[in-house]
């Protein structure tokens, strides 16, 4: 929960040798359970996910830097479709044209030819030249909101903003609820919270995803190179003489991925931001004055995204005998990373539950990861989330919470932090 | 294309030469490419995330030039020990044979 409260009392009343991360209650407000972690059993074991939960800042980092003792393929094989892959696999290959094999969640040196690609679609400066495109998406919904004075912004903002502009950057057409669907199958596979019958589902979701993107592949691959990124890859020539272009498994799970990393974790940054400023009238006040001076704005995000990071926390899977925070971690030990814990890590960031928009070290959070796998879209979310703040807080005043604050419930997953509903009201700014 | 040398100085004050490297794309990549402590490039060169920090020296900052304004953010946001006038991200400078000889001291990570 976003509160203004501080770490070290947050800690009282959990009990770790009971408590797992796989409770609802838990999975909503989980600042308390990573905070006792930190200071009793900083490499926790959760028997009820069978996974060591790793919660300091340093050892995050010791992780996230070292892709070979902590394999990413193997930490999300062991995740995926957890307790139902043989029949997941088995819909997949029977109705959407094949069980693709991830190119993202790998390890070096297969990794590397693939991100090398991607680095370059979406620097900073390429992302510039996105803003005022991005600035009409955002005025557009902010308008449609406007006109009805109320809306519950993760479906009416949030996830219309990402999607729209995902698939304009693809060069596909679909309207938000199809791809809002589609992602949250797809997240559902790594959340291990979901029955056979969400399994069942989602994999109907997943293969009428990987059908429109195989028909979209198929058409680009017949015709000459045009201004999307689908074409991009479909055409890409890539610096290694064995396979100088992008397999087909490459290209489906590329774009899967491109369609879904690019929404649901900015429209649950999205969604929080409101909540923020429904919350805290302080801090929307403070940014209201400030709304020319993109370096305020640009420290809202930040700050936005180290108090509550919309990932929750990627898996890795230890290739060897090893030791973390002084913890020996058997071969074949399946981690969980908390990025909100680490970024909640007092020995990082002074009075971490203090929403502080002035911190020295704001960027040095983990909610974009680090090392080889650090989110290739960062540039393009903090753009999505500053011009989000622009136009919201330029148009709109009063928004409120149009229920009560205790009611507000969370997305049952591992894999994110994603307010799963937020009905508000508000007025134009006069 | 011509050749040329660049050194990174580390943290501990030991020196990496990079002696007949050709002058082609960024300093960040020559770096990376032999494993200079402290030049990380997570974003892969994007711009984004102000690991692969670099100070210029006073006699090559001309040559170097300025950071670009999204550099200049990138740099007040993510990095520690931001020293405007010296600081650099090595992936926004490319080589070329106006950087021969090049001196860079890697900044803490």
């Amino acid at each position: 929960m976003i509160q203004n409260n501080s770490t070290e009392a947050s800690a009282d009343g959990i009990d770790l040798s009971t408590a797992s991360l796989a409770d609802p209650e838990i999975l909503a407000h989980p600042n308390a359970f990573y905070a006792a972690m930190r200071k009793d059993d900083a490499v926790h074991y959760d028997k009820n996910l069978d996974m060591y939960l790793i919660s300091r800042y340093e050892d995050l980092q010791t992780v996230l830097r070292d892709p070979i003792t902590f394999s990413v393929k193997k930490g999300f094989a062991e995740q995926y479709a957890k307790g139902f892959l043989k029949e997941y696999k088995e819909i997949l290959e029977r109705d959407g044209g094949g069980f693709f094999v991830n190119a993202i969640m790998t390890d070096p040196p297969e990794h590397t030819r693939v991100r090398r690609l991607l680095d370059s679609a979406f620097t900073a400066h390429r992302v510039k030249t996105l803003q005022p495109e991005i600035t009409n998406i955002a005025v557009d919904l902010v308008e449609k909101l406007l006109a009805k004075g109320e809306g519950e912004v993760f479906s009416e903002f949030a996830m219309p903003m990402t999607s729209r502009i995902i698939c304009k950057q693809l060069g596909v057409d679909l309207p938000s609820a199809t791809v809002q669907r589609w992602a949250l199958a797809l997240t559902q596979q790594i959340s291990r919270m979901q029955s056979r019958e969400d399994m069942l589902r989602a994999a109907k979701d997943v293969c009428d995803l990987q059908n429109f993107l195989l028909a979209e592949i198929k058409d680009r691959q017949n015709s000459p190179p045009r201004e999307d990124m689908i074409s991009d890859l479909v055409h890409a020539r890539l610096d290694d003489a064995d396979q100088p272009t992008l397999g087909l498994d490459e290209l489906v799970t590329l774009g899967v991925a491109l369609l879904v990393a690019g929404n649901e974790t900015t429209a649950t940054a999205l969604t929080t931001m409101f909540y923020i400023f429904a919350t805290r009238p302080d801090i929307a006040a403070t940014l209201r004055a400030s709304l020319d001076d993109d370096r305020v704005v640009t420290r809202f995000v930040e700050e936005l995204l180290r108090f509550d990071p919309p990932v929750r926390g990627i898996t890795r899977m230890t290739t060897k005998d090893v030791e973390v925070g002084g913890v020996a971690l058997p071969k074949g030990a399946h981690l969980l990373l908390l990025y909100a814990s680490a970024n909640d890590d007092d020995s990082e960031f002074d009075s971490p539950r203090e929403f502080d928009m002035n911190r020295p070290n704001i960027g040095r959070h983990v909610s974009f990861g680090a090392g080889i796998h650090r989110c290739v879209g960062a540039a393009l979310a903090r753009m999505e989330l500053k011009v989000a703040v622009r136009e919201v807080l330029s148009r709109m005043d009063n928004i409120q919470l149009a229920i009560p604050n205790d009611e507000i419930t969370y997305l049952p997953t591992v894999a994110t932090h994603t307010i799963a509903r937020l009905p508000l009201t508000f007025t134009r700014r006069g | 294309m011509s050749i040329i040398s660049v050194t990174f100085v580390q943290k501990d004050g030991s020196e990496r030469l990079l002696a007949g490297i050709p002058a082609t794309g960024t300093l960040m990549e020559a770096g990376r490419s032999v494993g200079v402590d402290g030049i990380l490039a997570d974003c892969g060169g994007a711009c984004d995330c102000g690991t692969c920090h670099v100070y210029v020296p006073p006699e090559w900052t001309k040559r170097v030039g300025p950071p670009n304004d999204i550099e200049t953010d990138t740099l007040d946001l993510m990095v520690q020990n931001f020293e405007p006038g010296r600081s650099r991200l090595s992936c926004q400078i490319r080589l070329s044979s106006e950087l021969d000889g090049l001196r860079v001291t890697v900044a803490t990570t």
